[in-house]
C-alpha cells in the first residue's frame, strides 16, 4: 500500500510539473496569444502513434507495463467527418456551465463517439466557419459567478484544440435568449460576425474576423437578430411586419439603412425565428403553416411570394419547436410539424419531419419520429444524418435520405441540448 | 394536445411528473423574465388597488397549469422560495419584463399578467414551467417569452419567473 501512495505521489508530481508550462495563460493579445497557445499544443499533444506503441509494448503477457507519457492531450481533425454533429447544451438547469459538445453520430461506441467540448455561459450562441478551422461562442461572464462585473466576450475556438485561441471583448449588451441560429451570425465570407444585442434595445455588435476586433454597433430598434445578405450586410425582422437590411461598410460607421415594406402579418400569422436559408434566398415558417421567401442577393431584403407548407388532407398540421427547421446539401428544407396545431403551439415537438423542396413548393417526405422533437439538424453531405432532441432531451439519429430511425444518443453528459449542427 | 399526450403518454410520465401534464414542454423552457411595477404604456385598466373584494382565483399557482401561466416560460416562483408575485430570497425582480393576456375561468376576465423574472442566482430548477397562448417572437420582445430578462438588474443570472396581475386587459 505504501508502495502505491509513492507511485501515485511520484505521478501527481509529475503532473503538477508537467501542467506548469502555463498552458492557461491569460488571453489579453489576441495576436500574441494564437501563436502562444499553438506552441503550446504542439509541445504538449502526442500522436496517436505515440499512444499504439504503449499499447503494443504492454501486449506481453506477463511483461510489466511500460511507464507511460504524462501530459498527452488529444487533438481532433480541422475538418471533422460530415457524420459528426456538435451539441449545443444551454445547461438550462445551471446556466454557468454550458456546453458545446463535439459528438460522432454514426457511432454506437457511446464511449468513443463523444469526442470533447468547451464551455459556454448563459445561455451562449454558437457558430461555425467553413473556411478556417474556428468555431465561435458568445458568452456572458460575471466576476463573482452570480454576480459582479460583467463581461460579454466573443471567443474563437479552434476545431483541433477545442481550446480558444482569442477573444474579443463585446459590450456588454448580447442578448442572453434561447439559442437560435441568427444571434450569431457570420457575412462577408466569414470576414464579419454579427452578434445580436438585447438591452431591450435592439442591436448588432460586429466583429472583424481577419483582425479579432470588435469594429462597431448597429441599432436595430424594433427588430431583432441578424440573416446573412450575400453581401457585407444582413436584414433584420422587425415587429411591424418589415426587415431592416443593414449594408456595413469599412466600419460600423458606414452603413446604410433600408427597409422593406410591410409584408407579413405579424399580429395573426408571424414569420418564425427559425429561418433556413439556401442559396441567396432565406426561408420562413410562419405560425400558421406558410413558407415566407426572402430574397437576400441585393443592397435589400426583397420578399416574395408565401406558399403554403399544407395540401389536401394536411388541415391542422403545424411548424413547431425550438430549433424546428433544417437544410441538407442538396438544399431540402426540414420542418419539425405536429398535428392539432392551435394559438400557442408553436414551440410544440414535432412527431414527423416533413421535407420539402423549395424550388417546386412541394413535399418530398414525410419522416415518422421515433419520439417527438423539439430541435434537429442536418449533417452535410450526400448521405446525411437527422439528429433531433426528442422530448426527454437525448438524441435521436435518423437516416436523412430514407429517413430510417439508426440510433439514440443518450449519455454525453447533456442535459439540455437545445440545438444540434451538423459539423461544417 | 390530445395527440401529444396520447404518443407520448408512456414513454414521457417519468418526465412529466415533475411538473404539470405539460411538463415534458416545460424541460424545453426557455429563460423568462420578470418585472415589477412600471410597464407603462400597456393596454390595461388597472385593479382597484383598495378597497372592494377580490375576485376568487381557483386551481393551484404551483402547478403549470394554473391559469395566470398562459404565456410563461421558466421556473415558478411559487416553488423556489418565493410566490405567484413575489421574488425567493436573496434575489432581484426585473423591472421590465414580458406580459400574457390571461382569462381567469372564475370571473371570465381576460387579465395582464407580468412575467417578471427573478434574477441574481442560477435557475432554481424546480417546476419549470411552459405555456405559449399569444407568445410570439422576440421581434415583439414585449410578447416574446423566449428571452432573458433579467435586464435592468444587477445580474443577468436568472433564477425563477412570477405571475403578477397589473389589471384587466381592455376589450377590444
Amino acid at each position: 500500500m505504501q508502495k502505491l501512495i509513492s507511485i501515485v505521489g511520484v505521478i501527481t508530481l509529475a503532473a503538477l510539473l508537467g501542467c506548469s508550462n502555463d498552458s492557461r495563460e491569460t488571453i489579453s493579445d489576441a495576436a500574441d496569444t494564437v501563436t502562444s497557445v499553438a506552441a503550446d499544443v504542439s509541445e504538449n499533444v502526442a500522436t496517436t502513434e505515440t499512444v499504439k506503441e504503449v499499447a503494443a509494448a504492454d501486449s506481453g503477457g506477463s511483461a510489466e507495463l511500460k511507464p507511460e507519457q504524462i501530459g498527452i492531450v488529444e487533438t481532433l481533425p480541422e475538418q471533422y467527418p460530415a457524420e459528426w454533429i456538435l451539441v449545443q447544451d444551454s445547461a438550462f438547469f445551471h446556466m454557468l456551465d454550458g456546453r458545446l459538445l463535439v459528438v460522432d453520430a454514426s457511432s454506437d461506441d457511446s464511449a468513443r463517439r463523444y469526442k470533447g467540448m468547451f464551455n459556454s455561459s448563459i445561455i451562449g450562441q454558437f457558430a461555425q466557419a467553413t473556411t478556417r478551422p474556428e468555431m465561435y461562442s458568445v458568452d456572458t461572464y460575471l466576476s463573482r459567478g452570480t454576480r459582479g462585473d460583467r463581461t460579454d466576450v466573443f471567443t474563437i475556438y479552434d476545431k483541433r484544440t477545442l481550446a480558444p485561441t482569442a477573444e474579443v471583448i463585446l459590450p456588454p449588451k448580447r442578448s442572453s435568449s434561447m439559442p437560435t441560429v441568427y444571434n450569431l451570425q457570420l457575412v462577408d465570407n466569414e470576414k464579419l460576425a454579427l452578434i445580436y444585442n438585447f438591452t431591450p434595445a435592439a442591436s448588432v455588435s460586429i466583429v472583424d474576423l481577419d483582425s479579432r476586433t470588435f469594429i462597431g454597433e448597429v441599432p436595430i430598434p424594433g427588430c431583432a437578430l441578424s440573416y446573412p445578405m450575400v453581401g457585407r450586410g444582413f436584414s433584420t425582422v422587425c415587429g411591424d411586419g418589415t426587415m431592416l437590411t443593414v449594408n456595413i461598410g469599412a466600419n460600423a460607421d458606414d452603413i446604410e439603412s433600408s427597409r422593406t415594406d410591410s409584408f407579413f402579418d405579424y399580429e395573426n400569422d408571424p414569420l418564425m425565428e427559425k429561418a433556413v436559408q439556401i442559396g441567396s434566398m432565406t426561408y420562413f415558417p410562419t405560425f400558421k403553416g406558410n413558407i415566407q421567401p426572402v430574397d437576400m442577393s441585393g443592397d435589400i431584403a426583397v420578399p416574395g411570394e408565401a406558399w403554403s407548407l399544407l395540401g389536401a388532407g394536411d388541415e391542422g398540421w403545424l411548424p413547431g419547436g425550438l430549433q424546428s427547421t433544417g437544410v441538407d446539401d442538396a438544399g431540402r428544407m426540414y420542418l419539425l410539424m405536429h398535428p392539432e396545431g392551435y394559438d400557442g403551439s408553436h414551440k410544440d415537438p414535432g412527431v414527423e419531419v416533413w421535407v420539402y423542396d423549395v424550388e417546386n413548393q412541394e413535399r418530398v417526405d414525410r419522416i415518422k419520429l421515433e419520439l417527438p422533437a423539439i430541435s434537429l439538424g442536418i449533417t452535410r453531405g450526400d448521405n446525411p444524418l437527422m439528429v433531433t432532441t426528442n422530448i426527454n432531451l437525448t438524441i435521436d439519429v435518423y437516416n436523412a435520405n430514407s429517413g430510417e430511425f439508426l440510433r439514440n444518443i443518450a449519455d454525453i453528459g447533456a442535459q439540455t441540448p437545445f440545438m444540434l449542427h451538423g459539423a461544417r | 394536445m390530445k395527440w401529444l399526450d396520447k404518443i407520448t403518454e408512456s414513454r414521457a410520465r417519468k418526465v412529466a411528473q415533475s411538473t404539470s401534464r405539460r411538463g415534458f414542454l416545460g424541460k424545453l423552457a426557455t429563460v423568462v423574465v420578470g418585472t415589477t411595477a412600471a410597464v407603462p404604456l400597456l393596454p390595461v385598466a388597472r385593479a382597484e388597488q383598495a378597497g372592494g373584494q377580490q375576485p376568487a382565483e381557483e386551481g393551484d399557482p404551483n402547478s403549470c397549469d394554473y391559469w395566470r401561466f398562459c404565456a410563461i416560460d421558466g421556473f415558478l416562483c411559487g416553488c423556489c422560495g418565493g410566490s405567484i408575485n413575489t421574488c425567493p430570497p436573496g434575489t432581484e425582480m426585473s423591472p421590465i419584463t414580458w406580459i400574457g393576456t390571461c382569462e381567469n375561468p372564475v370571473d371570465g376576465r381576460n387579465y395582464i399578467i407580468s412575467y417578471n423574472d427573478c434574477c441574481g442566482k442560477t435557475s432554481c430548477g424546480n417546476c419549470l414551467c411552459q405555456r405559449n397562448q399569444g407568445d410570439r417572437p422576440i421581434y415583439r420582445p414585449q410578447l416574446a417569452n423566449d428571452l432573458n430578462w433579467c435586464l435592468g438588474t444587477q445580474s443577468v443570472a436568472y433564477n425563477c419567473s412570477t405571475a403578477v396581475v397589473i389589471g384587466t386587459a381592455l376589450d377590444e
